[in-house]
């Protein structure tokens, strides 16, 4: 009885020198940043189902033809009274939608800050038809998804931004002829074994929204995964960050990609006909004809080749106008 | 008896009680306790006082001021890039120097604010997201430069990329930084701004014991004074007298410096906003007809400015801010009619009616209020510190000297029963 009350008196002396003695932990937070956090262009998202179509069946059509030319171009100051053009020339410039993330097609060139590239040439080539002055023009820099919308509220005249003619846009904005005949393939760092669209099952390829190349890499039979964002050289960004496997757009495009990064490589052949018509609102077919006759001079004297050699090397024969009237 | 009494304590001491000795030695004892005890407490609360200064002009102020320093400068950087982007080919010297200043600010301000960490837990997030993005942001700034200098547009993605990081990440953090090291400040000064409400009743009632003590003796013994119990009440006296005067000066150097704590959180904030909206303004012409997110971004921002100057700012700096919005809208017209080169000369430009100057001059005008309004604050926290100087020991001294002459006052008067 007593040596258990002794025992009983041990242990709990041992208990509460166990307890005053128990490891006390520091109160101090973790040091943290075990993962790092990759920086990302902004609204860089992957696509889980490819990009909808606004309407569901597209009426089948002949996309490349557009409104034929009514006569001779008219004179600098001779626009017919009422027209779009004379409207335009009376507001003092040509407002245009370009890009300036294109490299050789729209870019601004980091040096003079100015607007350049084949798209831009051939604007203001417009701009001179309706004021004698290429310079009387007012960029306004719209991303691939906001061409449309910009025709639509009408904040641009007219849109020269690598866009592709397609039955599916016919029906919301106007097309001139084709200017510029471009085809979708892939671009990969030149480390990679990558052949063509059909060898990227599952890995990322880039696009931007809104555009006819982030539908055809979404509906490629090799299911690759999609991601987009917003404008084109965000692509370059995160192949050279490594977040991407591969861009998948235009040629043209593609190529001003290779020009600025020498370790990547543009791979397969052509998969897509990207057909680039000069975009206008629906409600002005004056202004389309009046595009496409201007288009006709500047195939016929030599003014597109010279455009073409001075962004995209030399010219092949211009692309034929194809007309619906 | 007798023997009762000693096996009993309680008896004892009502024993003792019963005869007038017995009665000056209890009388002397609690005294003595009394006049220590208010001591004690009365000492321990000027100490408290004096930590919450003490930690409010060393801790809180300097880290509020670094979180407001960390922010600002990364404001500053983000709006700076964007200006060099948008002047063209490279950038100019006096951009360059201003960006670096700006990197190295934000990193030498972190490194403090960083210090802290252990006692304010719940700001792990925001300063490791500050030091683990801020190498990454100058990573990505610097290749676009490098793409820059080989006319890549790519470069152009990259500054987006960062100022993305920059807007998304590391300002939200810097805010949130700001913001609780400012609450803190608030605190300590709330702290430190209490009235002495403790100290006065404890020493009433210490006052109060002796007056009573002084007076039952007068009754007991027939002398008016007992010189021991005066000296004890000048002491009790002198000590109150001393705590509350130093706790009123330090209360209210504390209420004046929460004004001035006030006045330089509004100006803090002003000069952030003078930064994001001059960010958001060039970012608006980089986009080239896209940037109306950035247009109303910069809209909220000036009316946000408008609102912390006519709290805080001087006239010179209304008069600035109203000068850059003049030229805000000029050069905003010159943009929206097609005139895109006026529109950047506008915003970058060095004449006296440009945005630049105007923003560059209200940036000033900011910094040297701010300058002006911290120095105020810090100077109004030392007059309060010093007010509590010598304070403590003080206190406990004189209770000392209380509680002696209390008990030989009434050891002079037990003598008489020997």
């Amino acid at each position: 009885m007593k040596r258990a009350g002794v025992r009983a008196l041990l242990a709990g002396v041992v208990a509460a020198v166990a307890a005053a003695c128990a490891p006390v932990p520091s109160a101090a937070p973790d040091i943290g940043g075990a993962s790092a956090v990759v920086p990302r262009p902004a609204n860089a998202t992957e696509l889980t189902a490819p990009p909808s179509s606004a309407a569901a069946a597209v009426p089948s059509c002949d996309a490349t033809a557009s409104l034929r030319p009514q006569g001779a171009l008219p004179a600098v100051g001779q626009m017919p009274a009422g027209s779009t053009m004379e409207r335009i020339v009376r507001s003092g410039r040509l407002r245009v939608g370009v890009d300036q993330n294109t490299y050789l097609m729209g870019f601004r060139n980091p040096f003079s800050g100015q607007l350049e590239g084949f798209d831009v040439d051939m604007a203001r080539e417009v701009a001179r038809a309706l004021f004698g002055d290429p310079e009387k023009i007012q960029f306004k820099v719209l991303t691939s998804e906001q061409r449309i919308p910009a025709l639509e509220n009408g904040e641009v005249d007219i849109v020269v931004r690598t866009m592709t003619i397609n039955c599916e846009r016919w029906q919301k904005v106007n097309f001139s002829t084709v200017y510029y005949q471009a085809g979708q393939r892939v671009l990969v760092p030149s480390s990679s074994d990558a052949t063509g669209i059909e060898s990227l099952g599952g890995k990322k390829v880039c696009a931007t929204r809104g555009s006819s190349s982030l539908v055809n890499v979404a509906n490629a039979p090799s299911r690759p995964i999609a991601v987009e964002v917003p404008n084109w050289t965000d692509c370059l960004v995160m192949l050279q960050q490594g977040q991407v496997d591969a861009i998948s757009t235009d040629d043209t495009i593609l190529a001003g990609f290779a020009a600025q990064d020498p370790y990547t490589k543009i791979v397969g052949p052509q998969f897509t006909a990207e057909p680039y018509g000069m975009a206008m609102p629906k409600a002005s077919e004056d202004f389309v004809r009046f595009v496409n006759a201007l288009l006709e001079r500047l195939r016929a004297d030599g003014t597109w080749a010279t455009i073409h050699r001075r962004w995209l090397g030399e010219p092949p024969a211009p692309p034929v106008a194809k007309y619906r009237d | 008896m007798l023997v009762e009494a000693q096996r009993n304590p309680v008896r004892r001491v009502t024993g003792l009680a019963r005869s007038t000795p017995g009665r000056f030695t209890l009388l002397a004892l609690l005294l003595v306790v009394s006049t220590l005890l208010v001591g004690a407490l009365t000492a321990s609360s000027v100490q408290r006082r004096s930590d919450a200064l003490t930690a409010l002009a060393d801790r809180s102020e300097p880290l509020a001021f670094a979180a407001q320093e960390v922010y600002r400068a990364m404001a500053d950087a983000d709006a700076t890039a964007a200006s060099a982007f948008l002047s063209g080919g490279v950038e100019s010297a006096a951009l360059r120097q201003r960006y670096e200043a700006d990197v190295a600010k934000a990193a030498a301000a972190l490194s403090t604010a960083t210090g802290e960490i252990t006692r304010s837990p719940e700001l792990v997030d925001a300063l490791s997201t500050l030091s683990g993005q801020l190498p990454v942001y100058t990573g990505l700034v610097e290749t676009a430069r490098a793409h820059n200098r080989q006319g890549n547009p790519v470069g152009a993605a990259y500054l987006r990329e960062a100022s993305t990081l920059m807007r998304d990440r590391l300002l939200p953090a810097a805010q949130s930084l700001y913001r609780t090291e400012n609450a803190n400040v608030a605190r300590d000064l709330g702290g430190a701004t209490t009235l002495p409400w403790l100290e006065l009743l404890l020493g009433a009632a210490l006052l109060a014991v002796l007056v009573a003590a002084q007076r039952y003796l007068t009754r007991k013994t027939n002398r008016l004074l007992n010189v021991g119990l005066v000296a004890a009440t000048a002491a009790s006296v002198v000590s109150l007298l001393w705590v509350l005067g130093a706790s009123v000066v330090a209360v209210s150097g504390a209420s004046s410096s929460q004004d001035d704590a006030e006045v330089v959180d509004v100006l803090a904030r002003a000069r952030i906003a003078t930064l994001a909206a001059r960010g958001n303004e060039t970012l608006t012409l980089v986009a080239r007809g896209s940037g109306k997110e950035y247009e109303e971004a910069y809209a909220a921002r000036a009316e946000e400015l408008q609102g912390l100057l006519a709290r805080a700012g001087s006239d010179k700096a209304r008069a600035d801010f109203v000068r850059w919005q003049d030229a805000h809208v000029r050069l905003r017209e010159a943009d929206d009619r097609g005139d895109y080169t006026a529109a950047v000369g506008l915003a970058l430009g060095p004449g006296p009616d440009g945005a630049a100057e105007a923003f560059d001059a209200l940036d000033t005008d900011l910094r040297e209020s701010l300058d002006a309004a911290r120095a105020g604050l810090t100077e109004s926290i030392a007059r309060a510190r010093g007010a509590l100087t010598g304070a403590v020991p003080a206190v406990v001294l004189l209770a000392l000297v209380a509680a002696v002459a209390a008990a030989a006052g009434l050891w002079q008067r037990l003598k008489e029963y020997r």
